[in-house]
């Protein structure tokens, strides 16, 4: 079965151009180009992904992310964005996205990370990998829970292939690990992004609900 | 500044409503109101007065008509405490000058005749408390103008300030906007113009594009530079990967965690990262190499791998100097190591690792 699909996104052009580039590999029930317009219909087709932009006429992604999650818990967000700053891209993961992926990936490489996120995995761009390296090595721990706020050598081991450019498989082959296995390392990762009070991210979530 | 708003009630009123709406307005218990007010009662009868001034305010609403009547009753208390009529005076004036150099807003305007007039009544009334005699008039009076002088310079020194800083925000804003303009005309537009002129060849186009992309970004998302100012380690890495990009069509996409100053050893490791991005866009025939510099306390490590070709090291002819002479040996000699990782169709990874600080 087809996975259904929102896209939001305010250029007409490059939706235009998703929606080509995706073809028949995914459903697109929907598109909308605000926080306001997007809530209302994510709401309406409970999609099973919604890809998601960081920026908004109206507000940012993390916004419809709090918005929709509550009434709508199975639906499932995937950043795509052209935003290159970290706390952009770590606010709307801290909202609850299950990934992030920029705006050049290819058509068939980004049906695959819809295939992913929908089934409940992670999608780690190699960017994202960096930042989130970055944010769990740089800065102090604020109290919480320790094990939130440290990546386990493996998890740090694995977000590093996939800085380097290595795909799950190849990570898995190089580790003498299952791709499953690689993929719950993935899951946990995001999970503590999401959890963790460590100082990094809670300030980059903080400027991000400022600015 | 809004004055509190405030109306008598009828609800438990004795006289007029006055002291139950104070009362109310300042949630306090009415019966301490009417204290107060009986108490100014006794005083020469100012009590009297401001329970009609107040009134007058919370019925009407007519500024001028309370204004008086506040007047009066503080004249009635100034003469109950014992002061002569002179100081009475005095201060009256004082205080009619500044309500009337006031304007709505609590701000001294002095663009404004009114401003001037209200400052005269208020300089008179200075004036006659000096005069006046006295023990306690005498010392009142020069601090009375002190404090007159500064309520009305105070709040022009500070429109002042408030109008200077609104200036520099200004001049700030256009010299951003003229800034964004000649940043737009020098990279942009001409990039645009560059890519009309070569729209019928793809590659090209797209690697002007790209290279556009990330000069805007870098200098969006400040933290990476434009090419042109190579400071950090990253930056570097990305101008280079401009750089080989736009010579051989391909894409690179970087990635990093931490970054540093580049000094000559870590310039050295770009120029051999930046070499085995050139030799990966070359011989690998990829369309996309990926780059991944991590940058800790210990060492910066720069990884550029592609799912290309890949070769045998044994079959690569000696007189072929590029890996072994601009990436391996440029980096010994920078005191970092660098390792090749590559078989036929399996692509290709150049790990090149780099301690911060000199063996």
């Amino acid at each position: 079965m087809k996975r259904r699909v929102v896209l939001v996104d305010d250029h007409e052009l490059f939706l235009a151009g998703v929606r080509a580039e995706l073809g028949d590999a995914v459903e697109v029930v929907g598109e909308a180009g605000s926080v306001a317009d997007a809530v209302a219909l994510i709401k309406e087709q409970d999609p099973d992904v919604v890809l998601l932009d960081v920026h908004l006429p109206d507000g940012s992604g993390d916004a419809i992310i709090n918005a929709v999650a509550p009434e709508r818990p199975g639906v499932r967000f995937l950043a795509l964005s052209v935003s290159d700053a970290a706390e952009d891209v770590i606010s709307v993961i801290r909202a609850g996205a299950r990934g992030y992926v920029t705006k050049t990936i290819s058509g068939p490489e980004l049906a695959a990370a819809i295939e992913r996120v929908a089934a409940g995995d992670a999608v780690f761009s190699p960017r994202l990998a960096g930042f989130v390296l970055d944010a769990f090595r740089a800065g102090e721990r604020v109290g919480g829970d320790a094990e939130l706020d440290e990546l386990t050598p493996r998890e740090r081991e694995v977000l590093q292939l996939i800085a380097r450019g290595y795909m799950y498989k190849e990570i898995a082959a190089r580790l003498n690990l299952s791709v499953k296995t690689v993929e719950s390392h993935v899951s946990s990762v995001l999970r503590k992004l999401q959890l963790s009070t460590r100082h990094e991210l809670t300030r980059w979530a903080t400027q991000h609900r400022l600015v | 500044m809004p004055l509190p708003s405030f109306a008598p009630r009828a609800e438990g009123r004795v006289i007029a409503g006055v002291c139950a709406g104070i009362a109310q307005t300042l949630d306090v218990d009415v019966t301490l109101v009417r204290l107060v007010f009986a108490l100014l009662a006794l005083a020469g009868g100012a009590g009297i007065l401001l329970y009609l001034a107040l009134w007058a305010y919370g019925t009407s609403k007519k500024a001028w008509l309370w204004a008086v009547l506040v007047l009066a009753a503080g004249v009635l208390l100034l003469h109950a405490v014992g002061l002569s009529d002179r100081a009475v005076a005095g201060i009256a004036l004082v205080a009619g000058g500044l309500a009337v150099a006031w304007r709505e807003g609590g701000t001294f305007r002095p663009d404004s005749p009114r401003s001037y007039a209200g400052v005269g009544l208020a300089g008179l009334g200075a004036v006659l408390l000096l005069e006046g005699q006295g023990g306690t008039t005498a010392i009142l009076a020069p601090g009375a103008v002190a404090g007159a002088l500064l309520l009305i310079a105070g709040p022009w020194l500070w429109r002042l300030a408030l109008e200077r800083d609104a200036e520099r925000a200004a001049r700030i804003r256009t010299e951003e906007r003229s800034e964004v303009a000649a940043r737009v005309h020098d990279s942009v537009l001409q990039t645009l113009a560059l890519i009309q002129r070569h729209a019928s060849e793809p590659r090209r186009v797209a690697s002007l594009a790209r290279r556009q992309e990330r000069e805007l970004r870098g200098w969006l998302y400040a933290d990476r530079p434009l090419g042109d100012d190579e400071a950090s380690v990253v930056a570097a890495l990305s101008a280079a990967a401009a750089d080989v990009e736009e010579v051989h069509g391909v894409r690179i996409e970087i990635a990093s965690a931490g970054d540093c100053p580049v000094d000559d050893r870590a310039g050295a490791l770009v120029l051999a990262a930046r070499e085995a991005m050139t030799n990966a866009s070359k011989f690998a025939g990829v369309e996309e190499v990926d780059v991944y510099a991590e940058v800790t306390d210990d060492e910066i490590a720069v990884f550029v791998r592609d799912r290309g070709a890949g070769f045998d090291r044994s079959e690569v002819p000696p007189d072929r100097r590029g890996l072994a002479e601009s990436i391996e040996g440029r980096l010994e000699r920078a005191g970092g190591k660098a390792t090749v990782t590559s078989a036929p169709g399996e692509g290709t990874e150049v790990e090149l690792r780099l301690p911060r600080s000199a063996p």
